[in-house]
């Protein structure tokens, strides 16, 4: 009988005990497991977002994010420029604002997000009914609206809609603009309640009474299948010096930074938990179960089974105890992954397709790790009391007591 | 069938010279085996006497390799335990000495079949020679309808039956048995005896420590102990 075969005799010997130890331990695992997920969650996810879109660098006025910071003046002078570089695929300028809709009856109005852009065969958006904008900057009296403002207004393609702009100027200064609904979209960074609604620049310029102005709030470009993002931005950067060129990659490393740190440390500092419960645990059940058996392990020592063998059996039933609760771990951490992360969903503004709990063949991997450096650690002191045991003092013991 | 090597070298199988084993204590070194000689022949027959804490327990211990004397020498086929690693020891114990516990330490998670090839197992036996030897001992002993029973399911006398047959698994030279019958009755006692007589008939050379004495009387050597040292029979009076 091998020294696992042995562990594994030793461990349902008593199966109850070693029930509800693998029990902990698949517990505490899942735990750890989730936080592996949600270490790196947020930041695959939003990867997986950016990436989704089919635009890889994104070029603003300064380093502070869309929306909050100066606009790009000359937007599309500045993406017809990129165009003509063969490191860029394609370069869409994309403006933000505020608009409120015309709800028309006792509701009054419906403020949304409006994105509008100058797009030729990417969008940041996908159309899900109906038809897509035309493409280009020219104003088409078009316009798309999310599901969620399409059910609030009432409205279905072919449907008109008026809406008033927020400019900077002041709400009652500008005009109302009336556009035709061409289809339905969805939009990659909505929150489950948000509003949203698409145009070209040219109905958004004509919707704040400009209809000359040319600006942006950032210009989405597609690099060349040859290029890839980091020499396209580089590119940008030499062609285009004032402006603040970002890859994705470079997007997700700055939320890293700030928004998302905030995860990550409560991950990192819940894992060193659930490592140090995983620890304990597993030494008190083995050294419970070791100092249980002193009596029969010193007969074994005495029937010449050597000290590695002896220690050997105690690893293999850390091994056991720690793989088959670990195992257990990854559906159970997968299930409560995926209840957690329908919990912390709910905070506003998180997008419906981002999520906080991602699964990664690499956090597997981590997690197997993590849970076989805790099975050795776990084993040290039980393999000690073993490999120590004095054979002859112990058989005497067991005899006196 | 034998249950020993079936060759009986001239040698020793063990022989302590002037073996002293003290412990260290706080109140001071307590002398538990003083100048001890004593030598064990291939086939021998011997029990050790006295009342409790004379140190006959620690010197079946370092008969049998389990401990090691403070001073003074111990030779095992002629080669000196102290020159011995842990894992020489080990191997000397295992494949060349049995030992029979008073309180069985029979694997309880394990049957008497299992109990019986563990030892073999550990000394690499093939799976088939094992399986021929387990059942070859269980017969031996009287247990062959016993053999998928735990010990739990076994009376103290057939546990202590089946410790035999798993002191015998690797033929050894020399078995050491410590209050064999101590925590059986009379009759059942006599049973084992029997079967030890019976064990050292087939050659192998038979330590018993005991306080029995219709156990120690079936020894063809008895020595008696007293506060550490032999005072009658071997280098006693």
């Amino acid at each position: 009988m091998n020294a696992l075969a042995f562990a594994w005799r030793s461990l349902v010997r008593q199966p109850a005990r070693a029930g509800l130890g693998i029990a902990g331990v698949a517990a505490v695992a899942a735990l750890l497991f989730d936080m592996l997920l949600l270490s790196r969650g947020l930041v695959v996810s939003m990867q997986d977002l950016l990436d989704r879109e089919g635009f890889d660098v994104r070029v603003t006025a300064t380093a502070s994010p869309p929306g909050t910071g100066p606009r790009l003046r000359q937007a599309s002078r500045s993406a017809a420029a990129l165009m003509a570089l063969p490191e860029v695929d394609e370069a869409v300028p994309l403006g933000l604002s505020e608009v409120a809709f015309d709800a028309g009856g006792d509701v009054g109005s419906q403020q949304a997000s409006l994105f509008a852009a100058d797009t030729s065969r990417r969008r940041p958006w996908t159309v899900v009914e109906g038809r897509d904008l035309a493409g280009g900057g020219q104003p088409t009296g078009m316009v798309l609206l999310n599901r969620n403002l399409a059910a609030e207004l009432g409205r279905r393609p072919g449907d008109s809609v008026t809406l008033r702009a927020f400019c900077g100027a002041g709400r009652s200064a500008l005009p109302l603009v009336s556009l035709q609904v061409a289809g339905i979209a969805e939009f990659p960074f909505d929150d489950p309640t948000q509003f949203s609604a698409a145009t070209t620049l040219g109905d958004a310029a004509r919707a704040c009474g400009e209809e000359n102005r040319d600006e942006a709030d950032l210009l989405l470009v597609a690099s060349s299948e040859s290029a890839g993002a980091e020499n396209t931005r580089a590119a940008i950067q030499f062609l285009l010096p004032d402006l603040y060129a970002l890859t994705n990659e470079e997007v997700v490393a700055r939320l890293q930074q700030g928004e998302f740190s905030y995860f990550r440390q409560i991950s990192t500092v819940l894992v060193a938990v659930t490592l140090g419960f995983s620890l304990l645990l597993i030494t008190v059940l083995l050294t419970v179960s070791v100092n249980q058996r002193l009596g029969e392990i010193a007969a074994l020592r005495a029937l010449g089974f050597s000290r590695r063998r002896v220690v050997a059996d105690v690893v293999c039933e850390s091994a056991l105890m720690v793989g088959i609760g670990g195992a257990l771990a990854l559906p159970l951490g997968m299930a409560l992954a995926g209840w957690l992360d329908r919990i912390l969903k709910v905070m506003p503004g998180i997008p419906a397709e981002l999520h906080f709990f991602v699964f990664e063949p690499r956090a597997v991997v981590v997690h197997v790790a993590l849970i076989v450096a805790t099975a050795v650690l776990a084993a040290l002191y039980p393999m000690q009391i073993v490999a120590r045991l004095p054979i002859a003092a112990t058989l005497r013991n067991e005899v006196v007591s | 069938m034998t249950t020993g090597t079936g060759v009986r070298p001239a040698k020793a199988v063990v022989e302590a010279r002037d073996v002293t084993r003290s412990f260290a204590m706080p109140a001071g070194p307590v002398v538990a085996v003083r100048d001890v000689a004593l030598r064990i022949a291939p086939g021998d027959h011997v029990a050790i006497c006295g009342p409790s804490g004379c140190g006959k327990s620690t010197l079946l211990h370092l008969l049998g390799c389990v401990d090691a004397p403070t001073r003074g020498t111990l030779l095992f086929e002629d080669q000196d335990v102290a020159t011995l690693g842990d894992r020489e020891r080990s191997r000397i114990r295992l494949r060349r000495i049995g030992f029979i516990f008073q309180r069985f330490f029979l694997l309880p998670m394990l049957t008497a079949a299992e109990n019986v090839d563990l030892p073999q197992a550990e000394a690499g036996a093939p799976k088939e020679q094992r399986r021929q030897r387990t059942a070859e001992l269980l017969q031996y002993v009287g247990l062959t309808a016993r053999a998928d029973h735990r010990p739990s399911q076994l009376s103290g006398g057939e546990m202590q039956r089946v410790a035999i047959a798993r002191a015998l698994a690797n033929r050894p030279t020399l078995l050491l048995a410590d209050e064999p019958t101590g925590e059986l009755d009379q009759a059942t006692g006599a049973q084992i005896a029997a079967l030890l007589d019976r064990v050292n008939a087939d050659g192998t050379a038979l330590v018993i420590v005991t306080h029995d004495e219709a156990l120690a009387s079936r020894a063809r050597r008895i020595l008696t102990m007293r506060d550490g040292t032999i005072v009658g029979g071997e280098n006693g009076s």
